[in-house]
């Protein structure tokens, strides 16, 4: 069998983020052991931001890297979101045109919450090993925006949000699949899938969410349990204490997925609270660092917790990192694969977290004021002329490196310029 | 094991998982979010009273107790099967 996996991967989280503990204290929620929600920064997407330039600004210093007749290899493009723009035209067909990908291309898009970056990445994996077309390669995009939007007259302190505005981030992650994975080699058919129906959290209209938050943790509690002893169906001498170096999770907030890591541990292994806690810092907490930073980016947050655990575990020898991804509604998996230690000097060449140092931090009134705006791109917009001199101590041209941003939306066409 | 240890191993759980509350005058009629539980806490209470009842369900089947009276009714059913 043909090794396959990611050969290239990359974060985009954002120009501008609030800090949690501020808006939280500012929208008067019961805080009482904040700590322990594991919750720190969350990038918002700014009006002429959407999940299109989130997309390219993510694939971008991928493809620029890639020599000619690599990116002609590119035959297959999927975006996985569930922050469409579209009924019908998929975000694929944008970022394939601004990154100028080669035509014999697939373009599609998948959905099924927050699983949809797994989803695609599957895809990804099983087009390679198909070998229908030897030396292809997959680019898998994942990119959410969270657009809470205030209506004129509303308050937001009324909103039933909770706290789902404090977790939800913006973010994208691109990953080129293909045969030589020197980033992450996929262990294949090491995969624990398991779904079904399950009403826990939804977005049934554009930019808004509705479920209830308790169900959802819970389903997700039992989708680790069961698709964990699927893999263990599939894959001889499983022992969750060795056979993992790090454990990266979907992660709608850090304290979920250190309850998570918790019932692993009790149901598993049996594990007191010294070892749990000892396990915990060693293996998952690498993987929090990016997901405390960005906050839930949906269908690419088992990807940043892959990218934060790549960039901040220690690669000294070849490591196998365990991935649990679960998306509402419901479908999840647990996945794995192996890392080399020249696999994390590709991705720390990139800098991730050099960027996400680089962020604007908003001010609560200007968050409040944008609150407001979002009305003006909100789903199903049919013209718009974005300003980008709106957050006037954001310079779009002083980002340090080309990024995309939307400029308007000309008959529900969106043209994109690249600053 | 009665409706009524069933409680007190709710009790008592709820003790463990938020220390606060070992004051607290704990009732049947206590909805778990209003005596301070998040949603977090919640479902840890949950876990380590069926834990403690070797009780082998899915959470999901047994979503849906607000107060600790509607939970020691939903797991002395599950208990009794």
């Amino acid at each position: 069998m043909i090794p396959v996996g990611i050969e290239a991967m990359n974060v985009f989280g954002g120009i501008a983020y609030l800090d949690v503990e501020s808006l939280a204290k500012h929208r008067k929620l019961d805080i009482q052991r904040f700590e322990n929600l594991m919750m720190k920064e969350k990038t918002v997407a700014l009006p002429y931001e959407d999940p299109v330039s989130f997309g390219v600004n993510a694939a971008k210093p991928i493809i620029d890297s890639l020599s000619d007749e690599e990116k002609n290899r590119i035959e297959l493009l999927i975006t996985g979101s569930e922050s469409g723009i579209d009924f019908g035209k998929s975000m694929s067909t944008y970022i394939h045109d601004y990154l100028g990908l080669n035509r014999n291309c697939r373009l599609f898009e998948l959905k099924n919450a927050c699983y949809s970056g797994t989803a695609g990445f599957q895809m990804g994996i099983n087009f390679i090993l198909s070998q229908t077309s030897p030396g292809a390669k997959a680019l898998v995009i994942t990119s959410d925006i969270s657009r809470f939007m205030i209506n004129e007259g509303e308050e937001a302190a009324a909103k039933d949000w909770s706290f789902a505005e404090p977790s939800a981030g913006a973010g994208a992650i691109a990953m080129l699949i293909g045969e030589s994975p020197c980033l992450f080699q996929a262990d294949v058919g090491a995969c624990g899938y398991y779904g079904y129906e399950v009403m826990d959290t939804c977005r049934p209209a554009p930019d808004s969410e509705a479920g209830d938050a308790d169900l959802s943790l819970m389903s997700y509690l039992d989708c680790c349990e069961q698709s964990f002893m699927e893999y263990c169906n599939r894959v001889s001498n499983v022992d969750y204490r060795t056979t993992f170096d790090y454990l990266t999770f979907h992660t709608p907030f850090g304290g979920m997925v250190k309850g998570a890591h918790r019932n692993m541990m009790r149901k598993i292994l049996k594990a007191d609270a010294s070892e749990t806690e000892t396990d915990f810092n060693r293996r998952v907490l690498p993987g929090l660092n990016y997901c405390q930073r960005v906050g839930n980016i949906m269908g690419g947050t088992v990807f940043l917790s892959l990218a934060s655990t790549i960039d901040n575990g220690v690669f000294d020898m070849a490591k196998r990192i365990g991935c649990f991804s679960y998306g509402s509604g419901c479908c999840s998996e647990f996945y794995s694969g192996i890392v080399v230690p020249g696999g994390q000097q590709i991705l720390k060449d990139l800098e991730i977290n050099k960027q996400l140092n680089k962020r604007y931090q908003l001010s609560m009134d200007e968050y409040e004021a944008l609150l407001s705006g979002s009305g003006a791109v909100k789903f199903g917009t049919k013209n718009a002329q974005l300003n980008f001199d709106l957050i006037p101590g954001i310079s779009l041209s002083e980002q340090g490196k080309k990024r995309l941003f939307l400029e308007k939306i000309n008959d529900y066409h969106r043209k994109y310029r690249w600053i | 094991m009665n409706k009524s240890d069933i409680f007190e191993l709710i009790v008592q759980q709820t003790i463990h998982v938020i220390p606060e509350l070992k004051n607290h005058t704990f009732q049947l009629e206590d909805k778990f979010k209003d005596i301070g539980a998040n949603s977090l806490e919640r479902t840890e209470i949950l876990d380590l009273t069926l834990d403690s009842l070797s009780l082998q369900v899915s959470r999901v089947k047994i979503f849906g107790a607000k107060t600790i009276g509607e939970l020691v009714e939903v797991l002395y059913e599950h208990a009794k099967e």
